[in-house]
């Protein structure tokens, strides 16, 4: 019996958004961002969320013309089957290895944080396993999973920060510009990957409650996380000032360097366990999204059963790299530079596409009527 | 795509058994049959049929009917009806009947239940207690409804046991049972349905439900799948429960048991269907969530800080019961620089002599733990409390003296032991003391990474889990309108509406003002 529609609620959604995209405070990305730009490292997420809101807004309003169709169908839809076909597989690309060099990274860290004579595989697999699980339950029990776990994830974050700032000096922020403002702008735009999965989230439509529940919900996270990982950032900065540069996982260095009172010194673990379950939940969100991609690419209608292979793959991918140092500094900036501003054309391409064929003013004619 | 493949494989590997049976076509023959207008044929017929002088208890009395002048008999089984009542309404009436033309339902006093005519249905009646009177040249007979079955009395749950409020448990008897939930709910709209599951032994269930609140949709589907059941006879409610379920291999329930009949109350009134039968001392209620079967009918009794005191405590405790003995294995295994170094040394001190590395340790304590708590059940009650003393003090004094086990482990286990007692829904208990070896199992192979690894995985497979078309955590994901009664609850005066996830016809049950 269905006695409830199947549906992912405003609720799940933006626990998903908010769990998907608030975890890159938790990663290495705060400190890349300290390596381009010093100081104004925090000025990056809300100069990168500024920027992306144009082509998501616009995005949001091309597809809100389209009830219940997702990216894929719009934009093959839009710009015909072959050309469609190809940037949804270039789509498809760029978030396969965004995924594989993103999980690699979350067993860098497990690794050389808290099981550093576990062989990197065992970690991995473990990582992929439980996630290939998870995603073939579906969109709707990740959801639930996520809206079970969100408070008490962003309740230890917030925790963890605000041990932090026991140790830190807000004088570190200056200068406030760190290299400049033509730099910082430079790599505010070239850091739009760090919102690519909103637009990935379009993908979701069909299976949310309602086309205006989704926009609602995008905007509610798009928001609270551009903010999130900017005082996450902030905060880092003041703790590690210059040595910044030199810490690869800010967030876990910083866990390990906090403690509750004398009594409890180490406290890293109470904190690991919300980051790592944050994490399983991320990457099933990140390998249900890739499979739902690829089997819109290629007409697979069960594709939840195409999930345990693409895990494979990724993981296979994922091990390319050898060394840890490698992921961070040469696979993962490749895909960092891509993916938000290719992501951000597509978006705007779209919405020209739609305004040229003069979808918009059917759409105001539909309303009109 | 697996089970089109492997089915047809599998399907001819395990060919169905074929068994030389003796055909009972006869009988069945002769149960469709009408009873004749001779006595003297249904006499016979019956007699055969319940292999009477051979059989103790059923009794066959024969006598005639003065004031028309007609032989009769009447058949019951005298183990399951009450006699005195048959003496003083039936049989005294008609032997001392005077006026001469009356009709059989102007003579007898006792209520006419019915009047039948098919031997397979008279059968029926009488082995579930009836009385059944024949009547010399009537194409009929007159079947009465004097069932008294003995059975316990109305005891205190033993099971479900709480401080505040009504102590009356449900007993064998359903037809206590029913009333014992008819006293509860003076409502016309309350209905018990009787439906026929089991084709041998007869055996029905009765569907409680509010006519005004259950959502029709639910209550088909129930129905549904109670007529679908294809067996001969299922001995009781804790069977039927594991035919109903969607997954019955499934380490969690999906279908809440309760021997209360106020709780059964209370459910029925949110909208929940609520399963009786004969022979059972208790009551399923479907669908069930994660928090039905995580509540206890005392948080609702006592006043509302008392009652979420002991609703945290519990959640407390389930957390404690499941993960404590696996989170102590992966601290001290893998991430010793969590225990503060005075406590650490400590720790390693008394550790110092014991030969087992700690999973060892903490698995034979547990499985000691369990057996403790299995033959407390087990034995006669006059020494089940000395089993405790036995178990609890003297095997784990001695066990640590004998440095097997060190004493840290001892306070893991009877804390975990302790926690996992305050759960008390049995099914719920017994899937967190069996998840929490799994748990101790992965904290030994790659500590807190894989404890919480394997806790991600649960939750994804818990939340996938459907009681009837109804998710194991809602109204709270997926989100659903309720009274928000679920690991908080608040004053009786806010919870306002009927759970949303059962659709029912009324959702406030209390109006604003």
């Amino acid at each position: 019996m269905n006695q409830q529609p199947a549906k992912l609620g405003i609720r799940e959604y933006v626990s998903i958004a908010i769990l998907m995209v608030g975890a890159k405070a938790s990663e290495d990305t705060p400190a890349t961002l300290y390596n381009q730009v010093q100081n104004a490292a925090w000025m990056i997420p809300i100069l990168s969320a500024g920027l992306f809101f144009i082509p998501l807004f616009l995005l949001l309003k091309t597809l809100s013309l389209y009830e219940n169709k997702n990216l894929f169908s719009v934009i093959q839809k839009l710009l015909g089957r072959y050309i469609g076909f190809i940037v949804c597989l270039l789509i498809f690309v760029i978030s396969s290895f965004a995924i594989s060099f993103d999980s690699r990274t979350y067993t860098n860290i497990i690794r050389t944080f808290y099981f550093p004579t576990t062989p990197n595989i065992i970690i991995y697999a473990l990582l992929m396993v439980v996630c290939a699980y998870g995603a073939k339950k579906g969109i709707q029990h990740i959801g639930s999973v996520s809206y079970l776990m969100i408070f008490y994830f962003v309740l230890s974050l917030y925790l963890a920060l605000i041990l932090s700032t026991q140790d830190s000096n807000i004088y570190s922020i200056f200068p406030i510009w760190g290299p400049g403002k033509l730099e910082v702008l430079k790599v505010g735009t070239q850091r739009l990957t760090l919102f690519a999965e909103f637009f990935l989230f379009t993908l979701l439509i069909p299976y949310c409650a309602s086309n205006k529940e989704f926009r609602k919900g995008t905007w509610i996270a798009f928001v609270y996380v551009s903010i999130q990982i900017s005082v996450c950032v902030l905060i880092f900065i003041c703790m590690f000032d210059v040595t910044f540069g030199g810490t690869a996982f800010p967030f876990h260095t910083a866990i390990r360097y906090v403690s509750l009172g004398s009594y409890l010194p180490n406290v890293e673990i109470i904190f690991f366990v919300m980051w790592i379950m944050s994490a399983f939940i991320r990457f099933t969100a990140f390998l249900y999204l890739n499979a739902l991609m690829f089997g819109h690419i290629f007409k697979i209608k069960d594709f939840e059963i195409l999930i345990p292979s693409l895990a494979t793959i990724y993981l296979l991918i994922g091990s390319i790299p050898e060394a840890a140092i490698d992921v961070s500094l040469e696979f993962k900036p490749i895909i960092a530079m891509i993916a938000g501003p290719a992501f951000s054309a597509i978006a705007i391409i779209l919405w020209l596409a739609a305004l040229l064929k003069g979808d918009f003013k059917h759409g105001k004619n539909r309303n009109s009527m | 795509m697996k089970n089109r493949l492997l089915k047809p494989l599998i399907e001819k590997l395990n060919p169905e058994p074929q068994f030389n049976e003796q055909s009972n076509a006869l009988d069945i023959e002769q149960k469709e049959q009408d009873i004749s207008n001779d006595l003297d044929k249904n006499l016979a017929t019956f007699t055969s049929i319940f292999s009477v002088p051979k059989n103790m208890d059923v009794k066959v009395r024969e006598f005639t009917i003065h004031s028309i002048n007609k032989r009769a008999f009447i058949f019951f089984i005298s183990t399951m009806v009450d006699i005195t009542n048959i003496q003083e309404s039936i049989v005294e009436p008609l032997l001392e009947a005077e006026q001469p033309s009356e009709k059989i339902p102007d003579i007898v006093s006792y209520p006419i239940e019915t009047t039948v005519t098919n031997i397979g249905e008279i059968t029926e009646f009488i082995t579930s207690g009836g009385t059944i009177l024949f009547v010399e040249g009537d194409s009929q007979c007159y079947a009465f409804q004097t069932t008294k079955i003995r059975g316990r009395g109305i005891e205190k749950s033993d099971n479900e046991v709480i401080v505040k409020g009504a102590k009356e448990a449900f007993n064998e008897k359903v037809i206590d049972n029913i009333s014992l939930i008819r006293k509860k709910i003076k409502n016309e709209n309350l209905i018990f349905e009787a439906q026929l599951i089991t084709k041998r032994s007869k055996d029905s269930v009765f569907l409680a439900y509010e006519k005004d609140l259950v959502n029709d949709e639910l209550l088909q589907t129930i129905k549904d799948k109670l007529s679908s059941l294809d067996v001969d006879r299922i001995i009781d409610l804790s069977i039927l429960e594991q035919y109903l379920e969607e997954r019955p291999r499934s380490l969690f329930p999906t279908i809440l048991y309760t021997e209360r009949p106020d709780r059964a109350a209370s459910f029925i009134e949110e909208g929940h269907i609520v399963l009786l039968m004969e022979n059972s001392p208790g009551s399923l209620i479907l669908p069930a969530t994660f928090w039905a079967l995580f509540h206890s009918p005392e948080d609702h009794y006592l006043r509302t800080p008392y009652g979420n005191f002991i609703r945290i405590l519990r959640v407390i405790a389930l957390f404690v019961a499941v993960l404590t003995s696996s989170f102590y294995i992966a601290i001290t295994n893998f991430h010793v620089g969590m225990i503060p170094p005075d406590l650490l040394m400590a720790m390693a001190g008394t550790r110092e002599r014991v030969p087992f590395p700690s999973i060892i340790e903490v698995l034979m304590m547990e499985i000691a733990f369990e057996l403790i708590r299995e033959a407390g059940l087990r034995v006669p009650s006059p020494i089940g409390p000395t089993i405790g003393i036995v178990g609890a003090l003297i095997l784990g004094q001695a066990a640590v003296q004998a440095n097997v086990i060190s004493p840290i482990v001892i306070i893991v286990i009877a804390l975990t032991g302790l926690s996992s007692f305050i759960i008390s829904d049995v099914s719920m208990n017994f899937a967190i003391r069996i998840s929490r070896f799994l748990f101790i199992l992965v904290a030994g192979f790659l500590g807190v990474y894989a404890v919480i690894a394997l806790f991600t995985a649960a939750l994804f497979y818990l939340v996938s889990l459907k009681s009837f078309g109804t998710s194991y955590f809602a109204p709270m994901t997926p989100h659903f309108f309720s009274s928000k009664d679920l690991i908080i609850r608040h004053v009786p005066m806010k919870e306002r509406f009927r759970p949303g996830y059962l659709k029912p016809k009324d959702m406030v049950k209390q109006r604003k003002g």
